[in-house]
């Protein structure tokens, strides 16, 4: 655990109390797939949504470590993983562009609602033929007078069921290669949007995707974030959030699990002696331990040096791939240490695993993530 | 050292390790699949609008400007020219 100051510690303390109100009933919550709005109104009132933002915009005008402190303390205290998800995505799909690149019309009108919980947030980048390809994106954006036409179609919208306003990355130059996209703020009730029904998966069941399609939306110009063809570069600064975000609160959950899975091993007998004496278990304990220390250790350097202003290109898709592989290796360590206990539902760790799973596949898969850095060392083609 | 110079040398020492800024043709188009990948041109943008000490406010990020060499210094040329005369 790094140290925190008086003022991280009194904010995470004030978090986990909100713990147990957060939890209640998330394993049947997961059961039915479904999105509370009771709990997220909850999790609006502990203030964790506008942590990061400033406050002349309702927000709490908090430090990017002070806010993943926070962010590790929900994940610590509240099970909802897919509640948790939820909060990430809305904080850093548009909460982070809006502050970052939307001009004060813009951040007074939504980021108010963005931090208070009002107004929850999406992003649109993945489409159906392009996957992790941001480049392949066909969605288009035509400009037409004072404002923009967009057309197209998005897939794997996380939020997107519930979004009150997205984030959308559309070609503004076809052959612009990566100066051809730009980011729109657009709102749910724009004619022409309409929105998938919630899409069945194999975790995060409470954290609604969806599809969004787009036929001649009219957006008004202004409603650009950033600059026109600078699409990639708020994505980059987007997504750098968006990981440090995400895993901060893996991170917590992953504390959690060792917790849970060490009093486990403790308690647990099986002949004669307490599960945790033997080495076969111990050892994957203390590999638990590793793997949630190492994710700890990158998560918050990276974003150190982010803070910072250096280049951590490398370093967050490192950490990505560290963190969300860590996540899966010890979900499945924890229900290998309860044994068959920990296949039961009602125990509430295979839900974990499914939701790990996600982690590797979504904020650019592992897989992307290698080639990022590849790309570092010259190599990749 | 000319402005093109010190643009030739940034691209090399950062993306193409394997020339020397005298083997960068002016012109040849950075944009193109292969030559810079898409986070290096970002990265590039964000060095020419620093080092130059450019303005660039809210203006669109037309991918001429930053297609060649050639067109870099004179991106830049025409920004650093626009703020002596405050147009």
């Amino acid at each position: 655990m790094r140290n925190r100051d008086a003022d991280q510690q009194a904010l995470c303390a004030g978090m986990a109390q909100w713990g147990k109100t957060l939890s209640e009933g998330h394993i049947e919550a997961d059961a039915r797939s479904a999105f509370e709005p009771h709990r997220w109104r909850s999790l609006a009132g502990s203030g964790v949504l506008g942590l990061p933002f400033p406050q002349q915009w309702g927000g709490a005008g908090q430090s990017l470590l002070t806010t993943l402190h926070v962010l590790e303390t929900l994940g610590e205290t509240c099970r909802e993983s897919g509640l948790n998800f939820c909060a990430t995505t809305s904080m850093a799909s548009t909460g982070v562009p809006l502050a970052a690149f939307g001009g004060d019309a813009l951040r007074e009108r939504y980021l108010p609602g963005i931090c208070s919980g009002e107004l929850i947030g999406a992003h649109a980048i993945t489409e159906p033929d392009s996957g992790s390809d941001a480049m392949a994106m066909t969605t288009r954006a035509e400009r037409d007078g004072t404002h923009y036409v967009l057309t197209g179609g998005k897939a794997f919208v996380s939020n997107g069921p519930i979004a009150d306003v997205f984030v959308v990355y559309a070609r503004t130059r076809p052959e612009g290669g990566p100066l051809g996209t730009t980011a729109f703020l657009v709102d749910r009730d724009t004619p022409g949007l309409s929105v998938g029904g919630p899409t069945a998966k194999m975790g995060l069941r409470t954290a609604p995707l969806s599809t969004l399609h787009l036929d001649g939306c009219r957006i008004p110009a202004d409603r650009v974030l950033g600059r026109t063809g600078g699409g990639l570069l708020v994505l980059d600064h987007v997504m750098k959030r968006e990981i440090l975000f995400g895993f901060t609160v893996q991170l917590g959950e992953m504390r959690h699990r060792l917790e849970r899975t060490v009093a486990y091993a403790r308690e647990r007998r099986a002949f004669g002696h307490p599960i945790g004496d033997y080495q076969a278990v111990s050892h994957r304990v203390v590999d638990m331990k590793i793997r949630t220390e190492t994710a700890a250790k990158w998560l918050y350097d990276t974003a150190e040096r982010l803070a910072a202003g250096e280049d951590v290109t490398a370093d967050l898709a490192m950490t990505k791939i560290l963190a969300s592989e860590a996540a899966l290796s010890t979900s499945l360590s924890a229900v290998r240490v309860f044994g068959g206990a920990g296949y039961l539902t009602e125990v509430g760790l295979e839900k974990e695993v499914r939701a790990a799973v996600a982690g590797t596949l979504y904020s650019g898969t592992n897989d992307i993530q290698y080639n990022h850095v590849a790309s570092t060392l010259g190599l990749g083609g | 050292m000319s402005n093109a110079d010190q643009i030739s040398e940034y691209i090399v020492r950062e993306f193409l390790p394997d020339l020397t800024p005298s083997q960068l043709p002016p012109d040849l188009d950075l944009l193109a699949d292969g030559a810079i990948d898409s986070l290096g041109v970002l990265k590039m943008i964000a060095w020419v609008e620093h080092h130059f000490r450019l303005a660039v406010g809210d203006t669109d990020l037309d991918p001429e400007n930053f297609r060649s060499v050639n067109a870099i210094d004179a991106y830049v040329a025409r920004s650093q020219s626009t703020a002596a005369t405050g147009g």
